[in-house]
């Protein structure tokens, strides 16, 4: 108990160190940007891309077949994931004309390739798993 | 249509087995990113209480590589982890509880912080390694270390508040239901073990796809990552001659290094004599605070060699000032014991062939574990001050 509530403590003096170096490092128009980024990658993931899986999710279940969902789920992960971290080299946004050594990749065929990839071997997943199976693979026992 | 309660999610996959196990990975990339960031800030520094190590020369490289790479790979488990708590959005809060109300509110305000910092952190940083700035006032590195501070605080804080669940959850077997929400009962394809293997998977995944900007041997497997390692003497260039407004200057026939001690000048030499004093190679890396990294063989003079020419010890900080005229790096402080370094270089071949403009021509600082926007180039002074 002491030794849990030491590290509660800790955490919140960390907190609050990083919070007085935000506060004193910045002018008012600086801490009000920083807020409105921290806000919308809240709204961003708990609306938006929360309700796009929630949506994903009931979509997969109504449309897919039992055997096919657990390689979509592993696939729908890997891929988004991997969709997400490229964001910042698929739209080349930091591309400057004076530096060419800078995001130099075929990005964009890249994605595609991945894309085709994945779900190719959600297909072949898929196929080989109702081959062998009947029906929805049994889930663990409740 | 009413507001979605916590008894609304039914998957058995949104269980504290599943938030805590990835949990442990996620707060071990967390840990990483945090300690390597400690790292480079104090790298940064103008002056260090404790000496920062030259060696080992790659150490720099190490550490930032990590630390992008670590932070690469916690999106998959933040973006799980999320899902796996998220009915707990939804729960009611009773506002007559009194007492309790306070302890809700402290903790549910504490989990929007850890929240809120950690995609922040994800976000910048991986907008940062892309060189993407979309925001207009704040600055990058203030904001990413303060918050790097918040995000750990929180993370400690949530850990203490949760112990006695995850303490529970990790000693059981992970398709243990007793703290699982009443309604989380529907089976799901995959598996909760699934789940865990795939995030995980998925975060490494991640890592592969972008370390090859600072692990030559996944070059060509890295198909995101932010540099393909090409540019001018094999090797990539992070702010160029044109952006840095030194095309002129830089190739003035009239260029001349300055010595200057306390703002005398007690010496000069032009690119000929500096061709004229022994010339070292060393290989040594170029690792960028954006996590890119690069080695490479660097021809030209011992930094403390050329001071000696000009009849200066080595024993003091010194200013290295380039030709560029603005910006937060435009001059640069060399420690003494990077000074005194024979591996520490004003380099003026790269990889055998002259050093391009973009890279610094006429010369520019190479030290061994020393962050590469401390890398000074376009040499134009060296400052000692007495």
């Amino acid at each position: 108990m002491t030794g849990r509530f030491a590290l509660g403590a800790l955490g919140a003096l960390v907190m609050g160190y990083g919070a007085v170096l935000a506060l004193t490092r910045q002018d008012l128009g600086q801490l009000a940007e920083v807020t409105v980024w921290l806000a919308v990658g809240v709204l961003v993931h708990d609306g938006l891309l929360s309700a796009g899986l929630l949506v994903a999710g009931y979509a997969g279940r109504r449309l897919l077949p039992a055997a096919w969902r657990a390689p979509a789920a592993v696939a729908l992960v890997v891929w988004g994931t991997l969709t997400v971290v490229a964001i910042p080299v698929l739209g080349r946004f930091g591309a400057r004309a004076d530096n060419p050594t800078l995001l130099d990749r075929p990005y964009l065929a890249s994605w595609l390739v991945l894309l085709c990839v994945t779900v190719a071997a959600v297909v072949v997943a898929g196929t080989i798993r109702s081959r062998t199976t009947d029906g929805p693979p049994a889930g663990p026992v409740e | 249509m009413r507001i979605p309660g916590p008894e609304d999610f039914g998957s058995r996959l949104r269980s504290p087995a599943v938030a805590a196990r990835i949990g442990v990975w996620l707060g071990a990339t967390f840990g990483i990113c945090f300690l390597t960031g400690l790292i480079s800030h104090y790298a940064q520094l103008p002056s260090h209480p404790l000496p920062f190590p030259t060696s080992p020369s790659w150490g720099y490289r190490l550490t930032q590589g990590l630390h992008v790479t670590s932070g690469t790979a916690a999106v998959p488990l933040l973006l799980v982890k999320l899902w796996s708590v998220y009915p707990r959005l939804f729960e009611r809060v009773d506002v007559r509880a009194g007492r309790r109300l306070l302890l809700t509110g402290l903790e549910r305000g504490s989990i929007a912080v850890l929240v809120a910092s950690a995609i922040f952190q994800l976000v910048t940083g991986a907008m940062n390694a892309a060189q993407w700035y979309p925001w207009s006032s704040f600055s990058f590195r203030t904001v990413h270390y303060a918050l790097a501070w918040v995000a750990i605080g929180a993370l400690l804080l949530h850990i203490a508040v949760k112990l006695p669940v995850i303490r529970d959850v990790l000693t059981q077997d992970i398709d243990e239901t007793a703290h699982d929400r009443p309604t989380a009962v529907e089976p799901a394809s995959l598996s909760r073990r699934g789940l865990v293997r795939t995030a995980v998977a998925a975060g490494g995944v991640a890592a592969l796809a972008t370390a090859g900007s600072t692990v030559p041997l996944l070059r060509r497997v890295s198909v995101f990552g932010v540099r393909s390692g090409d540019g001018p003497g094999g090797v990539p260039v992070n702010k160029s001659a044109f952006a840095a407004g030194v095309e002129t200057s830089a190739t003035s026939p009239d260029y001349l290094l300055r010595i200057v001690v306390d703002g005398q000048e007690v010496g000069t030499f032009t690119l000929a004599d500096l061709r004229a004093l022994p010339q070292r190679t060393e290989q040594l890396p170029i690792a960028c605070v954006e996590g890119w990294s690069a080695s490479a063989s660097w021809g030209g003079v011992r930094v403390r060699e050329v001071l000696a020419a000009a009849g200066v010890g080595s024993d003091r900080d010194v200013g290295v000032v380039s030709l560029q005229e603005a910006g937060p790096f435009r001059r640069t402080i060399l420690p003494p014991n990077f000074v005194r370094d024979d591996r520490t270089l004003l380099a003026l071949d790269l990889n055998g062939e002259p050093l391009d403009l973009d890279h610094g021509y006429p010369c520019r600082l190479i030290a061994p574990n020393r962050p590469g926007v401390l890398q000074t180039k376009w040499v134009t002074a060296l400052e000692v001050t007495t």
